[in-house]
């Protein structure tokens, strides 16, 4: 993970030189940043075959559009890792990918008091965002994090969480804008 | 639509999230392309939210991923394809086949384009060229297809291209011969209309000057686009 932390010039280097047609630039920075990339989708998407299609595009789209990256776009690494997850998002949707809680049920399945949401998910979202996800309620937190993590719609937040939807909704609503809130502080 | 700035941030915020879908999200991405407040409080939230990718566990993907970016970007076989159709008949069946197989066309989605409200938009790419050839938008209303020439060449001396809407089934009907360079607006037929809201598809020949004397494409299906929906 340092190595990328350390690598964003790096990473603003080979993008310049992407959007000059830069083609071993461009496989370096896939070399640099795959891995991490198709981890987001893979989690996500919850499947490979999606998840690889959905790096494919995002790579394909890097490519052609390297030069509409700004720093108002955050850095490049986020910048790119955004790309891969409208793409997987837009993947999902047009195949119609049903979303569950998590494979993780799976993987855990001794651990009943973790609910929907995998606890290193969690916790990993805690020490995110400046500790301000910690000052959420306990459902909008949950909410917010499988729909990022996981893709889960509304409705399938409304299974996974056994709340009507328009109370997905809004737990979503009010703890995106209580994270704002607490993130301008 | 009243932008309130609440309004805008739970928006935003949602579309980011991913739980902002279907039509909501599509009008969304018109606001978006309008307004620099709203792209701005995505850029926000791509960046705040962005920070939860960063504890996602890397996977190594499987290196055909790598191997199939590759056939898209450069494929060998690019010039082949185009080849291959002069002085052949072109076959409909194995076109799509062939289109995949040269490849030479990728649909990109233009963000950002400050056109007023389109409904299909896209844009005819060509490997190795950076810019794309065309611009291609469709607005709604009053059944016009734009194609604003970007950096498309003339096509070669006794010859013109000829723009076809692909249906997803039977021929392609023809949108009438286009020009390399400007502005280009077709008026679509109700057929035209149907057939390419279903299909999204776009595709463009090499004909004989004037477009092909069959009605159907003669020459060499040189670019495939589909478009998307804005």
């Amino acid at each position: 993970m340092s190595r990328i932390d350390a690598s964003q010039d790096d990473l603003m280097r080979l993008l310049i030189a992407v959007s000059h047609e830069d083609r071993r630039a461009f496989q370096q920075m896939y070399e640099l940043i795959s891995g991490r990339m198709y981890g987001v989708c893979l989690k996500l998407a919850g499947q490979r075959e999606l998840a690889e299609e959905a790096l494919q595009e995002t790579f394909i789209q890097i490519w052609h559009h390297a030069r509409e990256y700004h720093s108002d776009r955050g850095t490049p690494l986020g910048w790119m890792m955004t790309i891969a997850r409208y793409r997987t998002l837009d993947l999902m949707r047009a195949r119609k990918v049903r979303q569950h809680a998590g494979e993780d049920q799976l993987e855990h399945v001794e651990d009943q008091r973790a609910g929907p949401l995998d606890e290193s998910l969690r916790s990993a979202g805690a020490t995110q965002l400046t500790g301000c996800l910690s000052e959420l309620s306990d459902v909008q937190r949950d909410s917010i994090l499988l729909s990022y993590y996981k893709g889960l719609t509304h409705d399938e937040l409304s299974q996974a969480l056994s709340s009507p939807i328009g109370t997905v909704k809004s737990w979503i609503r009010r703890g995106l804008i209580a994270l704002k809130r607490c993130l301008e502080k | 639509m009243k932008m309130t700035t609440e309004r805008i941030e739970s928006l935003a915020a949602e579309y980011v999230l991913g739980s902002l879908h279907g039509r909501a999200r599509r009008r969304f991405e018109r606001w978006m392309m309008e307004s620099g407040r709203v792209r701005q409080e995505v850029w926000y939230w791509e960046q705040k939210l962005g920070q939860l990718s960063a504890e996602v566990p890397s996977v190594e993907p499987p290196k055909s991923v790598w191997q199939a970016i590759e056939r898209r970007l450069w494929p060998d076989t690019a010039k082949s394809g185009a080849r291959a159709g002069s002085g052949l008949r072109w076959l409909w069946p194995s076109w799509s086949l062939v289109a995949t197989a040269a490849a030479v066309m990728m649909a990109v989605l233009i963000v950002q384009q400050p056109v007023p409200a389109p409904q299909l938009s896209g844009a005819i790419v060509q490997a190795n060229v950076s810019d794309p050839l065309w611009l291609v938008s469709e607005s709604g209303p009053d059944r016009l297809l734009k194609l604003r020439s970007i950096a498309a060449s003339a096509a070669d001396a006794g010859k013109d291209y000829e723009l076809w809407v692909v249906p997803e089934q039977g021929q392609p009907l023809s949108l009438g011969v286009i020009p390399a360079g400007g502005v280009h607006q077709v008026t679509l037929t109700d057929e035209a209309r149907t057939a390419l809201s279903q299909s999204r598809t776009l595709a463009i020949s090499l004909e004989p000057v004037g477009g092909s004397p069959t009605g159907a494409p003669t020459g060499p299906i040189l670019h495939v686009t589909k478009l998307y929906e804005l």
